[in-house]
């Protein structure tokens, strides 16, 4: 067996172990809790449309806030430009009257606009007042969400709503579905493009080089020519815009309106999903979709196991640990 | 005082590590009596701490649970003037010069009464004068009873100043003598193994005016060298030639940090800088032709491994060196701007490097070379202008100065 699989081992072995101790402290059964986790991501083919809805809802502020990392920038803003992008999408749909072949290209590219416009100015301000990026994109988020919900409770109101949401958009607008009755829609396989063109931007693209540069050899980028604040403002630009596209399908996938509630701060866990995925767009797919399946399957531990919530959050917070621990674990087996 | 001389890579800094305790030997024993002080290559001071916080660093004079500040004034003045160290405790050790800092280190090393005095490098970025005042001090350490073990590159100070010498190359102790009973030629073929690589000879050119700043000439076919001790607004000079000559072949001092990313493939490093010009199709970065351009790099220079998706981290610091000077003369550049070309590499890359400008310089290109080491100012240059104190002297040509004067108009002489 290699070092790797042996570390995937002690990994398990640990969120099953300090995991069943916790659910037997709080009078649940492990096995069952467990069991429950996994068929409740897996078991069948509606949990499973619904895990990859998480995985999908993460993977874009995920590839947003890994292009950010990649420029040596750390973009905590991811939530806020996923208010953003949402908020145009949404304020823009309900009043939109168009073919789904158009409107829904145009809808994700404003929200991409609008999530971008959200980074950029982060990023404006890092390169004309070097203002550090992390204080300003989590400032920008609470702006982000306050700004929303003043729009959609007053002015962007929809008069038939009861919460503060716009009108609920026209069908053409939606995304199609994937899976029949289900909220899988064609988000995933966007956010797979998006994935892919991420990576050759980076890989293959002088843009890309320059990028990279800048986050692992800021001096040397320099030298070589490359203006940094410029690299701030594209990449906290692309960094917010695929967020914001990631806003808008939500909008136009799931909730069909914008709801100031449309994240449940993924925007948030996505920074963690980058980070597992070390920042490389390819493996923060397949990060993004075990945090779908943990996402999911809490659900289904929560209601099938009785496990109490917080121990949900326990085993969660356990998953996570040894995902960011796994160099170590593996550097520790090894030996 | 003992000398440990050898190549870089050689295992010097290690060997030096694993006595004084900072690795683990994988295999072996080590013997001592008494206790090692070690003076490193690159300082380990805190740089925002005064003097007397960093010489006393963990041994502070305590009155209940504050720093009884009086007393550890005192220790280090005594300290200080018992080993002929002026320093002012009070200084930050951020506002001194290198010289100085040194001065620190040595007496935190001395402030533990050490028995063996160990120092990596220490003369590599000194001027000649305080080269002298370093070992007339040194000198007086070793008479007291301290043994001291330096290791060095500069084989002109072991001859002077050590009795003894050990060589080393490739991890093993290839030689012991006694400093009096050998020469600096006999050293030098022990450290490399064979005969000294030779650097190409400077051919015939016609010099004519290419760059001019201020009181600065640079002609093409000729090399200036602009020596001077560190700290003397060589950087400033550097970067504002660098603004105006933007297409100018660029070899950077700190080249971990200025010239190379360091997780990056040699093909990849090798483009940097020309990204928007030579190495890009529309918005395609052209890898090919950077790999095709680091293959004729790896030949012309001699770089080991011979593979263009090496990361360049991997590589010695001989080896990334050679990369960042193939770079800044690739496609035939009018005119390159050096900061210390070889410093820290070993003296077969050291000689390539050199051979490589010195034929650029006989193709016609003006190179201006700012450098702290006289042997490589008198090795490359044409004409020598000195720096200090943020002013640039006049230009001499090389045949028209000696080394003395040079080094005195380096400590400030007029």
């Amino acid at each position: 067996m290699t070092g790797r699989w042996r570390a995937a081992g002690l990994a398990a072995a640990i969120v099953a172990g300090v995991g069943s101790i916790a659910m037997l402290a709080a009078g649940a059964n492990p096995i069952d809790g467990f069991a429950q986790l996994f068929g409740g991501a897996l078991g069948d083919v509606d949990e499973l449309a619904e895990t990859l809805v998480q995985t999908t809802a993460l993977l874009f502020p995920a590839l947003g806030v890994a292009i950010a990392f990649r420029a040596g920038l750390f973009n905590i803003g991811a939530e806020g430009q996923l208010v953003m992008g949402g908020l145009a999408a949404g304020s823009i749909g309900a009043v939109l009257t168009l073919p789904g072949y158009v409107s829904i290209p145009l809808l994700l590219m404003a929200g991409a606009l609008a999530g971008g416009g959200w980074g950029a100015f982060a990023g404006f301000l890092r390169a004309r007042f070097a203002a550090n990026e992390v204080i300003t994109t989590l400032m920008l988020n609470v702006v982000a969400t306050l700004f929303a919900s003043y729009l959609v409770g007053g002015p962007l109101k929809s008069p038939a709503a009861t919460a503060s949401e716009t009108a609920i958009l026209p069908h053409a607008s939606w995304l199609p579905e994937l899976v029949r009755d289900t909220r899988l829609t064609l988000a995933l396989p966007i956010a797979l493009l998006v994935a892919l063109g991420l990576r050759y931007l980076l890989d293959r693209t002088v843009f890309g080089y320059e990028l990279r540069a800048v986050g692992e050899a800021p001096e040397a980028a320099r030298r070589a020519g490359i203006a940094p604040g410029r690299i701030a403002i594209a990449a906290l630009g692309l960094s917010g815009a695929i967020a914001g596209m990631g806003g808008a399908t939500i909008v136009l996938g799931i909730l069909h309106r914008f709801n100031v509630a449309l994240s449940p701060g993924y925007g948030f866990i996505a920074i963690a999903v980058a980070l597992v995925g070390n920042c490389d767009p390819i493996a923060i797919v397949a990060a993004a979709f075990a945090f779908g399946i943990l996402q999911n399957g809490a659900l289904a531990m929560q209601a099938g196991a009785g496990v109490p919530r917080d121990i949900v959050a326990v085993v969660e917070g356990l998953v996570i640990f040894v995902l960011a621990g796994r160099q170590y674990l593996t550097r520790t087996v090894a030996r | 005082m003992h000398a440990l001389v050898g190549e870089n890579g050689a295992g010097k800094s290690t060997l030096a590590n694993v006595a004084f305790g900072g690795l683990h030997p994988d295999a072996g024993t080590i013997e001592r009596t008494g206790t090692i002080g070690l003076v490193h290559q690159h300082f380990e001071l805190a740089e925002r701490l005064r003097v007397w916080e960093n010489v006393l660093l963990g041994r502070e004079p305590c009155r209940f649970w504050t720093i009884d500040r009086e007393q550890a004034h005192a220790r280090v003045r005594e300290l200080a003037t018992r080993h002929g160290l002026e320093v002012d405790p009070d200084a930050a050790v951020e506002t001194l010069p290198v010289a100085v800092r040194q001065r620190v280190e040595l007496l935190r090393e001395l402030e533990r009464d050490p028995t063996v005095l160990l120092l990596d490098e220490p003369t590599a970025t000194l001027a000649p004068a305080e080269t002298e005042a370093l070992f007339t001090t040194l000198t007086q350490l070793a008479e007291r009873g301290i043994a001291i073990l330096i290791i060095t590159h500069k084989l002109a100070d072991v001859v002077r100043f050590t009795q003894r010498v050990t060589v080393m190359r490739a991890g093993r102790i290839v030689a012991r003598m006694e400093t009096a009973q050998t020469t600096l030629d006999e050293i030098a073929h022990a450290m490399v193994g064979g005969d000294l690589p030779q650097v190409a000879a400077r051919t015939a050119t016609t010099p004519a005016p290419y760059l001019s700043f201020q009181d600065l000439e640079v002609r093409s076919g000729e090399i200036v060298g602009i020596a001077g001790v560190e700290g003397n607004g060589q950087t400033a000079l550097f970067d504002a030639i660098a603004q105006i000559v933007p297409d100018a072949g660029i070899i950077p001092q700190d080249r971990q940090r200025e010239a190379l990313v360091l997780g990056w493939s040699i093909a990849d490093n090798v483009a940097l800088g020309r990204q928007r010009t030579r190495y890009r199709r529309g918005i395609v970065f052209d890898r090919k032709t950077a790999r095709s351009d680091a293959i004729s790099i790896i030949e012309r220079f001699d770089v080991r491994p011979r593979s263009v998706d090496a990361p360049i981290g991997t590589l010695s610091g001989g080896n990334q060196q050679k990369i960042v000077v193939g770079r800044a003369l690739e496609g035939r550049p009018r005119f390159v701007l050096a900061y210390q070309p070889t410093r820290g590499i070993d003296i077969g890359a050291a000689a390539i490097v050199q051979s490589r400008l010195i034929e650029a310089r006989n193709a016609g290109c003006a190179i201006l070379l700012i450098s702290f080491d006289l042997d490589e100012i008198f090795v490359l240059a044409d004409r020598i202008a000195v720096m200090y104190s943020g002013r640039l002297g006049p230009l001499f040509p090389r045949d028209s100065i000696d080394r003395a004067r040079i080094g005195a108009l380096m400590t400030g002489a007029t």
